[in-house]
């Protein structure tokens, strides 16, 4: 299903500095060479995941989790090798990306599922099971500025887990919305996970990756440190945790 | 052939997003006008009054044979399209980053939405501006049907120079202000205000290189002069356009899968 073969994502960590042309002026007067300041955010990465497994990610904070769903989800192309991919995919990599805050609830339906790749006839369709779903039928006509945050993630959920793609990615976002809405979003991953759907997932949350995965990869330094069942892995990782 | 396929195939996949793109602008720009979209009108018509005004009375301009309101119209009319597009496409890419950053999407669909967005404001000038050719009495006549020629070259043009913009402005911001400078000298480069004769005749031929020339001048064969125009002018609009535009997007295509990095 998805076929990561030597993928490395370099970086070049100096890149910040000659955002502008005068800075790319006075290093050049000061006859400063850019140093070659390079960081690998995932260095040669090989990973198969076949169809309806759902693989979590853990790992601490820059250990390259995200980068790599980006690197599968296409985003970014990866500097070195390459990801086959056979399914369509609906990353939710960060929920909402291109709502608008100045439009209504109801226009950013329409948009955000255009964003996803939606077509407009089965948005229109299943225009009712997303207000249903995020329960905010009596804002649609709200420009999305005056939502609070939650309600803004919840419509993004709503909107997000309309289609049942065949991949799914997720990056930590199960934690939206209030308690209530916690459980019917968790409700819905774990019915997309019984009915096939590839998973990847990356958490912070242990016991939810326990819960959810039937595979989980511990990143390091952009380097796979184990690979292997939820429970051995996740003890394993939370004692290196605890030793820091 | 596979090419053209593929582009096909793109343009249909991408259709309701890019109409979506676009509507989002427009529900935007008039949200919190009170008049809303009859500016788009009333804009350019205060606009062009302010100039034609400002021109015909101060500075005694003028043209021999025709109204000058006219040829001025048609000028600022044409340029202010252009001028609109690429500086909106400008910043398409940068101001869509945490769209580019989190899904894929083909990075060419937000200069591309601005450019069409921008072509449908112009076509909303049209309205005031031969409103000013019937007013006027310049009148209309069988050649303007060859007028979405035009705009089509023009448009061609505008989306070429505006992927090679928003391109460059993710590499170097300062874009933003060159580029304001640029087409400040654009503006007075191209004969917009003044009669194209005023020029000393060596420079003539120069001047002529700039497309801009060959867009307003096609149109105004056709509006002001009634008559067919030349068929280099033919040829000048439709290389200019199709030139800038297969080097705009050569550019983009080159230089897209670095935008993440540098953003």
């Amino acid at each position: 299903m998805i076929d990561i073969e030597n993928v490395s994502m370099k970086f070049n960590l100096g890149m910040e500095k000659n955002y502008s042309l005068k800075q790319a002026f006075i290093n050049f007067l000061k006859f400063k060479k850019q140093k070659k300041n390079y960081f690998y955010a995932l260095d040669n990465i090989n990973l198969n995941v076949k169809k309806g497994e759902v693989v979590g990610f853990v790992g601490s904070n820059g250990a390259g989790k995200s980068t790599l769903l980006k690197v599968v989800a296409g985003v970014m192309k990866p500097t070195t090798g390459k990801v086959i991919i056979s399914g369509n995919i609906c990353p939710m990599i960060e929920l909402g990306a291109g709502f608008d805050m100045e439009l209504t609830a109801r226009e950013n339906v329409f948009l955000n599922g255009a964003v996803l790749g939606y077509t407009k006839e089965f948005i229109e369709k299943k225009f009712d099971e997303i207000v249903e779903f995020s329960e905010l039928n009596e804002f649609l006509d709200v420009p999305l500025k005056n939502f609070s945050s939650g309600m803004i993630a919840r419509l993004a959920f709503s909107v997000a887990t309309l289609v049942e793609p065949e991949i799914l990615i997720v990056d930590e976002i199960l934690s939206v919305g209030d308690m209530s809405f916690q459980k019917k979003s968790g409700d819905k991953m774990r019915k997309m996970i019984n009915d096939g759907t590839t998973v990847l997932f990356v958490s912070h949350s242990l016991t939810q990756i326990e819960s959810l995965c039937t595979r989980v990869v511990w990143l390091e330094h952009g380097k796979i440190q184990l690979v292997g069942d939820p429970k051995t892995v996740c003890q394993k990782y939370k004692e290196s945790q605890e030793r820091k | 052939m596979k090419f053209i396929k593929s582009i096909y195939f793109n343009i249909k996949k991408y259709s309701f997003l890019l109409k979506q793109l676009v509507s989002r602008d427009f529900k935007v720009k008039y949200k919190r006008s009170a008049l809303g979209i009859l500016w788009s009108v009333l804009y350019p018509v205060l606009m062009m009054l302010v100039m034609g005004f400002v021109f015909s009375n101060f500075f005694k301009a003028s043209m021999p044979g025709v109204s000058y309101l006219a040829y001025l119209l048609i000028g600022l009319v044409l340029f202010n399209y252009f001028s609109d597009a690429t500086n909106q496409s400008m910043s398409s890419i940068v101001s869509n980053f945490s769209l580019i950053n989190k899904m894929y999407i083909p990075k060419y669909i937000f200069p591309l939405s601005k450019c069409l967005f921008a072509t449908l404001n112009f076509m909303i000038t049209l309205i005031p501006l031969y409103l000013i050719i019937f007013i006027t009495g310049t009148g209309i006549n069988f050649y303007h049907l060859l007028l979405p020629y035009v705009i089509l070259c023009l448009f061609m043009f505008s989306l070429g120079v505006s992927f090679l913009l928003s391109a460059i402005a993710v590499f170097l911001r300062d874009m933003y202000y060159i580029y304001g400078i640029i087409i400040l000298m654009w503006t007075y480069l191209t004969p917009i205000m003044y009669n194209f004769a005023i020029i000393p005749e060596k420079l003539q031929t120069i001047f002529k290189i700039n497309p801009m020339y060959q867009f307003v001048n096609f149109a105004r064969e056709i509006i002001l002069y009634g008559r067919m125009p030349s068929t280099i002018s033919f040829v000048a609009c439709f290389v200019a356009g199709t030139v800038m535009l297969i080097f705009g997007s050569f550019v983009f295509k080159k230089v897209q899968d670095k935008f993440i990095y540098y953003i």
